[in-house]
């Protein structure tokens, strides 16, 4: 029998070609736009070639935010990737354990970023927030809106806080796809228990370890809300991570030029480690 | 909306110029410049010569290339694209001037990803 080919399914896509088109294509395209020109508003705009990405490349301050930005994914990923899976390990497999713990697990993930920050900020506060207050009544010299380390501190505290939980649900998930006969073949040989993590839970957890990094790395890459409500990038510009500066340069100096230049620069990098990453879990995917 | 439009370069900043043809009301928050526009056409073109390739050799020629990395066609079109974006930036970053240069080294780029990657 003869099959009849009709196309016209294709028709159910162009609401999804013109939502895309709206929200990340032709901002997209203004972006670029912007990135080559000057304005001072009114749709008043001049052309100035290569400039901008010139001066990011080349500026100071962008390179500290970059540089920023990397050294706080890089210390929450080495934090929260092995303190998830810890976690996952010593969670009850059955029983009444089970939802209690997930349950636990998941409220930070269900809490909105800008609460986490505010609620942090007052937990924080030196003179009556309870952390603060604490650990000044208890001798030590803490004060998040004014010392470097202690904003830093803090801001890595309530990422940890909020997210480590995702790692957690992944792990758990890995974990309990693991079927019970490696574990009794591991006992039969007398693995130990260091051993059965290495050469068993781990390989099994590769693949949703691969996407908790990727989605850990993106999300903390781009983090805006949580260090905004908590310190503001400050104290000066100690914790003003890359989109926190973006958004300094754009809306409060207004240089539309420049901060689309470092947008798109911004960009480029995250769609490498996107592909960097995408790469590996088809590489994982094709060995399983 | 907008009767009069702002022309594009320095020298006639403020200066009121006549709404031309291509000025709709429509995209002129845009900001299009010829410039950008011919990226973006170029982008355009891309994908057009991509789906062209695709109907006249269907499957994207899947191999394993020089990374050890299973790729498709549109997979080394969008390796050519982020790594020019990368060489310009470096070249900017780096030398700054004759920005030309860094797209020929794109070309040559292109070529190698197609071929090997």
């Amino acid at each position: 029998m003869n099959k009849t080919i009709n196309q016209k399914a294709w028709y159910f896509v162009i609401p999804v070609f013109v939502l895309v088109a709206f929200n990340a294509a032709i901002p997209l395209m203004t972006v670029v736009n912007y990135s080559f020109q000057e304005t001072f508003g009114n749709n008043v705009f001049a052309w100035e070639g290569t400039r901008w990405f010139k001066q990011i490349l080349l500026s100071e301050r962008f390179h500290a935010s970059l540089g920023r930005q990397f050294a706080f994914t890089f210390i929450i990923l080495l934090i929260q990737i092995p303190l998830g899976i810890a976690i996952a390990l010593t969670m009850p497999k059955k029983g009444w354990g089970v939802p209690v713990c997930l349950i636990l697990m998941s409220m930070p993930l269900l809490i909105p970023w800008n609460v986490v920050g505010a609620m942090w900020n007052i937990f924080a506060l030196p003179d009556i927030g309870f952390l603060g207050h604490s650990l000044n009544a208890m001798g030590f010299d803490y004060n998040f809106t004014q010392q470097p380390g202690d904003a830093w501190l803090t801001t890595i505290l309530m990422d940890v806080w909020h997210w480590t939980s995702l790692v957690v649900l992944l792990s758990y998930a890995g974990l309990n796809s693991i079927q019970p006969a490696y574990y009794q073949a591991a006992e039969i040989d007398g693995a130990s228990r260091w051993a059965t993590f290495r050469y068993i839970e781990l390989p099994k957890m590769k693949k949703v370890l691969t996407l908790a990094i990727l989605l850990r790395f993106m999300d903390s890459f781009m983090i805006y809300t949580e260090p905004f409500v908590l310190t503001g990038g400050g104290p000066g510009n100690t914790t003003a991570f890359l989109s926190i500066d973006l958004v300094k340069m754009a809306l409060g100096q207004f240089d539309l030029g420049p901060a689309a230049a470092m947008s798109l620069i911004y960009f480029f990098i995250v769609l490498l480690v996107c592909w960097v990453f995408y790469n590996l879990m088809m590489k994982n995917e094709a060995q399983s | 909306m907008f009767t009069k439009l702002y022309a594009a370069t320095w020298g006639e900043v403020g200066k009121a110029k006549e709404k031309g043809f291509f000025d709709f009301d429509l995209f002129s928050w845009m900001a299009w410049t010829w410039q950008t526009a011919a990226f973006f056409i170029f982008i355009a073109l891309c994908i057009t010569v991509m789906l062209i390739w695709e109907k006249k050799v269907p499957g994207g020629s899947p191999r394993k290339g020089i990374l050890g990395l299973d790729t498709t066609r549109g997979d080394r079109l969008f390796v050519s694209l982020l790594g020019s974006a990368f060489i310009h930036l470096a070249w900017l970053g780096l030398v700054g001037s004759l920005l030309w240069i860094a797209s020929i080294i794109c070309v040559a780029y292109f070529i190698v990803v197609f071929k090997y990657v």
